[in-house]
C-alpha cells in the first residue's frame, strides 16, 4: 500500500483527508455479516460504528502508521443518523499529536456531511505508538 | 418513557470473524491475522479489532433503543486489554442517569477470562 503521508510527519491541525462517501447496501450486510450483528435494523441506515470503522480504513490508507501502533480509544457523537445510498463527505484532521517518553500519542477527528453540508456524525480516533523496540 | 436499567449482547469472536471483519472494514492490519507479525509482536497471538467489541455495545444500544441510537446516540470508550481470540465477549450497558429525556449509561466489554476489554459512557435521546 502506497500512503501519501508518514504518522510521524503530521502536526497537530493539519487536515488529511477530504472524500465523498456513499455506504452501499453490499458495505453495510458485508460488516453486519462480520460482525455478527443482525442485519434486520439497519435496512436503510447505516450502523453508526461502521461509519467510524470507515474513517479508520481511511486513515490507514492515507497515512503510513508504525508497527506497534495502538488505537486506544474512540468516540462518536450521531447529529442524525446517515441514510444507506446517500452522498455524504469524510473529511478528517489530526486533533492532538504529542509525545512523552519517545511514545506518540495522536487523536484524528472525522466529520461526516451530507449533500446540505450539514454535519450527520463526529468522530476521534485515539492511537498510541510505542517508540521503537518497546512493547505493550 | 421508562428506559432499561441494564442490557447485555453476548458473542464468541473467533479468528474467522476477525478475519472477515479486516476484509468489511478494510483493516489491513496484520496483528489481527494469523500472521508472523501478530506472533512476534507484544501479544504473541492475533489479537481482534478493538471496533469489534465497540459494535457490539453499538448492538446493544439498538436493541435496546432502535432507530434514536443511530440518530442520536453518542459513545466515547477507552480499549483496556486486548481480546486475544478466541474469545466470548459481553457488552454490557448499565444506566447512569436519565435526564431531560437523555439516558446515559456506563458501557463495558469483558471476555470470558473476566478481563475488562474496553470502558466507557453512551448516551441516547428518547424523548
Amino acid at each position: 500500500m502506497t500512503h501519501s503521508l508518514h504518522f510521524t510527519d503530521l502536526e497537530k491541525g493539519q487536515a488529511f483527508a477530504r472524500l465523498p462517501l456513499t455506504v452501499t447496501n453490499e458495505d453495510v450486510d458485508a460488516y453486519l455479516e462480520s460482525t455478527g450483528e443482525s442485519s434486520e435494523p439497519w435496512r436503510e441506515l447505516v450502523p453508526p460504528i461502521y461509519l467510524d470503522a470507515i474513517a479508520i480504513a481511511t486513515l490507514l490508507s492515507t497515512v503510513a502508521i508504525p508497527k506497534g501502533v495502538m488505537h486506544t480509544g474512540q468516540e462518536h457523537e450521531s447529529h442524525r443518523a446517515a441514510r444507506i445510498g446517500e452522498p455524504l463527505t469524510l473529511e478528517m484532521r489530526v486533533s492532538a499529536m504529542s509525545e512523552r517518553r519517545g511514545a506518540i500519542m495522536a487523536a484524528f477527528e472525522a466529520e461526516l456531511t451530507d449533500a446540505q453540508d450539514a454535519s450527520v456524525s463526529s468522530m476521534k480516533i485515539s492511537v498510541m505508538a510505542l517508540p521503537d523496540g518497546v512493547t505493550a | 418513557m421508562s428506559v432499561p436499567a441494564s442490557f447485555e449482547v453476548s458473542r464468541l469472536i473467533d479468528q474467522p470473524r476477525v478475519d472477515r471483519y479486516a476484509v468489511a472494514a478494510r483493516d489491513p492490519n496484520p496483528i489481527h491475522r494469523e500472521t508472523p507479525e501478530a506472533y512476534e509482536g507484544p501479544f504473541g497471538q492475533p489479537v481482534a479489532h478493538g471496533m469489534i467489541v465497540l459494535g457490539m455495545v453499538s448492538e446493544a444500544m439498538t436493541q435496546a433503543f432502535g432507530p434514536a441510537w443511530a440518530e442520536t446516540g453518542t459513545v466515547k470508550v477507552r480499549w483496556r486489554t486486548p481480546g486475544l481470540t478466541p474469545f466470548t465477549a459481553t457488552a454490557r450497558a448499565e444506566l447512569k442517569k436519565d435526564v431531560d429525556g437523555i439516558a446515559t449509561y456506563d458501557v463495558t466489554c469483558t471476555d470470558d477470562r473476566g478481563e475488562t476489554l474496553l470502558t466507557g459512557t453512551a448516551t441516547v435521546r428518547h424523548a
